[in-house]
């Protein structure tokens, strides 16, 4: 039982990946943006851009750890 | 260690102890490691001992990564020369590990005792906390050093504690908590990526392999999914040392002249890091093109 409940407060718990999710996506679209009237910046745009994509995604690796944390741990 | 579900797939979270020499545990994602490192010893010593000042194939192919990645972190401050070894190094050794990871063999190949699941051989490194966590450390060890080394100790706990003095008590504890918390995400994030692109790869062929009906897509949907974490492993690598690069960079950079001042001045050292990758581009985008 406890591993049926822990199992779901796992999936759960990886609700929390929507908001990254969008984040995600807004910041892709922006850069794409920023590419599309400015072809010459892919240089300047580049090393901020993956920082921003991987800080963004670290709030979605924290969901995945409480998850797993739950699924082996918990 | 408990499995993740049923008896289709066996994940296990921590690395498995493969033998023990005197009480010291020998675990697969070491065996990764160590293969890692001495696939970079290998190229490395190789590519030293005929190296021209005109690069062969090989020379190139070893040498892009390295120039690619020393152009960007050339461009982070003034001192870069003193961290860039450090960088490259981080990037060269995730990315081999990461790829090691893809290689058929790595995690199907192992031994299996009795009524227990199979223990592989090798285990992609970075899919073991350990490593991404003595990475971290080694990374959060050195842009506190430079702090420290830059701002000198009083001027770095100064830095903490933040700007207006009588907030000291708040914010004290809030940076400290900021900077550790670096560490924890530095080596949640590579652990992170790698183990679920694991479990990924592992879910994705349990899956294709369960049913007769549907055995031939096992011939191409774990492919879409490898070449996904071809990209995601050079990605992390890329990620890891890049962020390590920021840490140590704004370690660097001066506070001294009020918050302000700090933040002008931080602009005009990063000024170069837009220009340099900037001007490295086009020759390296149009050449195999």
């Amino acid at each position: 039982m406890q591993g049926n409940v822990s199992a779901l407060a796992a999936g759960l718990a990886m609700l929390g990946a929507i908001g990254p999710g969008i984040g995600l996506g807004i910041g892709f679209s922006k850069a794409m943006e920023a590419l599309g009237r400015n072809p010459e910046a892919s240089g300047t745009l580049f090393v901020p851009y993956i920082l921003g994509l991987a800080l963004t995604e670290a709030v979605a690796i924290y969901c995945l750890v409480v998850a797993l944390i739950l699924i082996f741990v918990g | 260690m408990p499995d993740a579900g049923g008896g289709l797939i066996h994940v296990s979270i921590q690395a498995e102890v493969l033998f023990s020499i005197g009480g010291f545990e020998v675990t697969n994602s070491m065996v990764g490691a160590v293969i890692a490192s001495l696939i970079l010893l290998a190229a490395a010593w190789y590519v030293h001992g005929h190296s021209s000042i005109v690069p062969g194939r090989l020379q190139s192919f070893v040498e892009l990564p390295i120039e690619w990645m020393a152009d960007i972190v050339a461009g982070s401050s003034s001192r870069w020369r003193s961290y860039v070894a450090l960088v490259v190094g981080l990037f060269l050794m995730i990315l081999v590990a990461n790829w090691l990871g893809l290689v058929p063999g790595v995690g199907t190949i192992g031994l299996v005792h009795e009524g227990e699941a199979l223990t592989p051989f090798v285990r992609p490194a970075a899919a073991d906390l350990n490593f991404t966590l003595g990475l971290s450390i080694v990374a959060f060890i050195v842009f506190v050093w430079w702090g420290v080394r830059v701002h000198g100790l009083a001027g770095y706990l100064k830095e903490i504690a933040g700007e207006p003095r009588y907030m000291a008590p708040l914010m004290f504890p809030i940076h400290l908590i900021s900077e550790l918390s670096r560490l924890i995400s530095l080596s949640m994030r590579l652990f992170g990526n790698v183990f679920a692109g694991e479990v990924l790869m592992t879910t994705m062929l349990a899956l294709t392999t369960a049913a007769l009906a549907v055995l031939p897509l096992a011939f191409f949907v774990p492919g879409i999914f490898l070449v996904l974490e071809l990209l995601f492993g050079l990605v992390q690598a890329m990620v890891f040392a890049l962020l390590a690069m920021t840490y140590i960079t704004l370690a660097i950079a001066e506070h001294t002249a009020g918050d302000h001042d700090g933040e002008r001045e931080k602009g005009t050292a990063n000024e170069p890091d837009l220009q340099a990758p900037g001007a490295s581009r086009p020759s390296s985008t149009s050449a195999p093109a």
